[in-house]
Parts: C-alpha cells; sequence; structure tokens
C-alpha cells in the first residue's frame, strides 16, 4: 500500500474499489477529526462515534468523491453533516460541558509554553470553550487542522471574503472571552 | 493597505498564507499604524496559543480505531448490508433506553427538591431596580467617552442592562451607526443580542446595515439577524442581496442569511 500518496489520490483510490486504502486516511485524519467534533460537542463519546459515522459516509459515498477537489474540504463537509444530523438526534439529551477535560492531555502543553507566551493557556482554551460554536469551529479548522481559506470557504460555503471577516471576528471574540476570564482571575 | 483591508488580512497574515506582495503590503501598513500593530500582536499571541491546544485535548480511545477497523473488515467482506447481530440492534436502541433513563432521573430530581425561600417581594424588587439603574449609568456614560477603550467597556456594560432599557439600546443603536471606531461598533453591534426580541431592535438593525461604510460591521450585524431569528428581515435582506453599492461579501453574506431564516 503506497502511504505516501497524496489524501486526493488515495481517496480516488478508495473510490475505485480499493477499500482498504481508507485504512491510510483513517489513521492520517481520525485524530484531527475527534479534535474537531470535541471542540464543537465537547462530548467524547459522542466525538468517538462521529468519526466512527464520518468514514463510514465516505465509504458509503466514495462514489461521489471528485479527485480534482480537495480531500479535506470534502471531508470536513461530510463531519459537519454528520454533526448535524446527530445533533438532531441527539437534541434535548444532556450533554456535560467539561466531559472531554483529560487530565493525561493536560501535561502535554504546561506551564513552560504558557510562560513564553506570556498567557494562561488554561484560560485560553476555556475562552476557545465560551465562544459561540460557528466561531470556535473557525478557529479549530484554521488554526487546530492547518486550513486554508480557500478550503475553508469549501467546507462553509460561502466566500473567502467572508471566511476572512469571520476569522477575523472570532479571534476578536477570542481575545474578549479571554480578557474577561482574565479580568474574572484577577478580581 | 487601510485598516479595514489589514484586518480582512489579519488571519492568512498569522497563518504565513498571504502571497509575499501581500504580506509586504501588511507589514508597512502595521509599522505606520499603532492600532492595527497592537491588534496584530495581541491577536498574534492568541494565534500561538491556539496552536498549543490540541496538546491539551484527549485523544480519541484506542476503541475508535478497533471499531474502524471492524467496520472495514466486515464492509470488504460484503457483511455491511448482513442482518444486524443481537449485540447491534442492542447499539440502536441504546440511545433510547439512554434517554428514557434520563427522563426518569429528571423527574425524580425534580420531585425530590427542596422548597425554595420566600424573599420579601419589595425588597428585592427595590434591589433589582437600584442595581439596573447604576448598570444603566454605568454603560450609558462610558459610552460617551473619547477614548475607544472606554467606549468599549461601556458598551460591555451594555450586556448588564434589562433588555427592556430603551435607553441602553438608544446609545448601543447610536454606537453602531456613528462610532468612529470599527471595533466599537462591532462590540455594540453583539451587544445588541440583549435586546434583540424587540421588533424595533430588528429594524434598526436593518436600518444601520444600510448606513455602515464598513463591511465587516455589516456583516456582523447580518450574523446578529440569524442569530435573532429574525425571519420577518428576509424581505429587507433580499433588497440588500440585490444592491450592487454594497461589497460583494455583504450580498452572499446577505443571501446566506436569507436560506438560514427562510427554511
Amino acid at each position: 500500500m503506497n502511504v505516501n500518496a497524496t489524501d486526493n489520490v488515495l481517496m480516488a483510490e478508495v473510490g475505485a474499489g480499493q477499500v482498504q486504502k481508507l485504512a491510510v486516511l483513517f489513521e492520517r485524519h481520525h485524530r484531527g477529526l475527534f479534535r474537531y467534533f470535541v471542540s464543537l460537542n465537547r462530548n467524547r463519546e459522542a466525538s468517538e462515534d462521529l468519526v466512527q459515522d464520518v468514514f463510514f459516509r465516505m465509504l458509503r459515498y466514495r462514489a461521489s468523491y471528485d479527485p480534482k477537489q480537495s480531500f479535506t474540504a470534502w471531508m470536513y463537509q461530510i463531519a459537519r453533516n454528520a454533526s448535524v444530523d446527530q445533533a438532531q438526534k441527539r437534541r434535548g439529551e444532556v450533554i456535560g460541558i467539561d466531559e472531554y477535560t483529560d487530565k493525561r492531555a493536560d501535561t502535554a502543553a504546561g506551564p513552560e509554553e504558557s510562560a513564553a507566551l506570556g498567557q494562561d493557556l488554561t484560560l485560553l482554551r476555556q475562552a476557545l470553550d465560551r465562544l459561540p460554536p460557528d466561531k470556535r469551529e473557525l478557529l479549530v479548522l484554521s488554526r487546530f487542522e492547518g486550513i486554508r481559506h480557500e478550503e475553508l470557504a469549501r467546507i462553509l460555503d460561502c466566500e473567502v471574503g467572508t471566511v476572512k471577516v469571520r476569522v477575523y471576528r472570532a479571534m476578536r471574540a477570542l481575545e474578549q472571552a479571554y480578557m474577561g476570564l482574565l479580568g474574572e482571575k484577577t478580581a | 493597505m487601510n485598516c479595514e483591508e489589514a484586518k480582512l488580512d489579519l488571519g492568512e497574515y498569522l497563518s504565513h498564507s498571504l502571497t509575499e506582495a501581500r504580506e509586504l503590503e501588511f507589514a508597512e501598513h502595521i509599522a505606520t499604524c499603532e492600532a492595527c500593530r497592537g491588534e496584530t500582536e495581541r491577536l498574534g499571541t492568541l494565534w500561538k496559543g491556539l496552536a498549543l491546544l490540541p496538546g491539551m485535548m484527549p485523544a480519541p480511545g484506542d476503541n475508535v480505531r478497533e471499531r474502524f477497523y471492524e467496520s472495514l473488515a466486515a464492509y470488504r467482506h460484503g457483511m455491511a448490508s448482513s442482518r444486524p447481530t443481537l449485540k447491534e440492534r442492542f447499539a440502536a436502541f441504546w440511545p433510547a433506553v439512554a434517554f428514557a433513563m434520563l427522563v426518569v432521573g429528571v423527574g425524580i430530581g425534580y420531585m425530590a427538591r427542596p422548597a425554595a425561600p420566600v424573599a420579601n417581594g419589595t425588597e428585592v424588587a427595590q434591589l433589582r431596580g437600584e442595581v439596573s439603574s447604576m448598570r444603566q449609568m454605568v454603560a450609558l456614560s462610558l459610552m460617551q467617552q473619547q477614548s475607544a477603550g472606554e467606549r468599549l467597556r461601556g458598551v460591555s456594560w451594555a450586556y448588564r442592562a434589562a433588555p427592556q432599557d430603551t435607553e441602553v439600546l438608544s446609545a448601543l443603536l447610536e454606537t453602531v451607526n456613528n462610532d468612529g471606531s470599527v471595533n466599537v461598533r462591532m462590540a455594540a453591534v453583539d451587544a445588541l443580542h440583549t435586546f434583540g426580541s424587540s421588533p424595533v431592535t430588528r429594524t434598526a438593525i436593518v436600518q444601520s446595515i444600510k448606513k455602515q461604510t464598513s463591511p465587516l460591521v455589516e456583516i456582523a450585524l447580518i450574523d446578529l439577524l440569524v442569530d435573532l431569528k429574525a425571519s420577518e428581515m428576509a424581505t429587507e435582506l433580499r433588497k440588500l442581496e440585490a444592491d450592487a453599492s454594497l461589497e460583494a461579501g455583504v450580498r452572499e453574506r446577505a443571501r446566506w442569511a436569507i436560506g438560514r431564516l427562510v427554511q
């Protein structure tokens, strides 16, 4: 199996019937997808289900994939649809907002990094949590997953100019939430 | 490059995805504009911090990988369309069972709740009135200050005003329409959300879009109408969508908003 092939080539091959190659795409992307979902719904179990759902939908709709288009954009479009479908199914259920707090993972970015940046990363994470879902989604996709504005426009089905405005507004909202939390902490 | 363009390019500047020529223009602008330089530094620090957050987040459990490979193997062997096993049938019913248990639990909790303490109604109303007046006074006085930072503080106080406080609403609308700073205008747009249930606010939002010179604020106002689910404003949004004097991004956002409001 060629594991150095680009995502687009691999997905095209999956579409042509070599479904075992989806495993390479899974290994490359399931963590990013999980982060995306858990940032939106703050629920580990639901996010793990959604990761499964996305790869299942990729198999199901593999024939519809156009290799000329970005695989990442296609995958996150599927992810957004899966997330909306699950939210509709789970409407009315109570989901704990802190379920994704993971002490084991907290060691990955400790006080040294915080100090180096002159900011409190725990507060920054809380500030991100306080943003409305659309702003949080935009920052997760652009910063966590490194998706460029052109691809974001495809994923969000809007113009690149709109993405620019929305990214700016999301950053401003993050700053306000962060400063608010900092004020609460020092008060 | 002006300040408005710099704000739009900020995200790509921070992620190093501007073209070389555009990045140079951006750098030249922030070298001479103190406000944009300050904003770039502040948001740039947050941007760097954001890159470290994935390391603080949980990783998916090992079962995710196991389940994926099981599903893939099943699919490859043509088992995806076969009859579900007993375990899979139970898995399908599990959300319904969990939900039923949740409803029963909430019901028991409600019935077993302690009685609420009885407060002196007049005292509470009086205190509430005093606090409300104080918040209004602070918000109104700060929004009239010379300094943009003080006006921003005033806008943040507006969140604490009562939704029926027409004086604070008027001050916010005045800020949205006439404040010299885009940042203050955008903060005021967000604060209008508190007053969004009033038809007066919704009409004022549409009128304000027409008065704006900044696409950033225009789009923020359109987004606010969507947040408020102001479907009665769809006709006005259609006019904006057809208005050739507006920027393409604003017209596109109006089209998006119509799609969201008229479903």
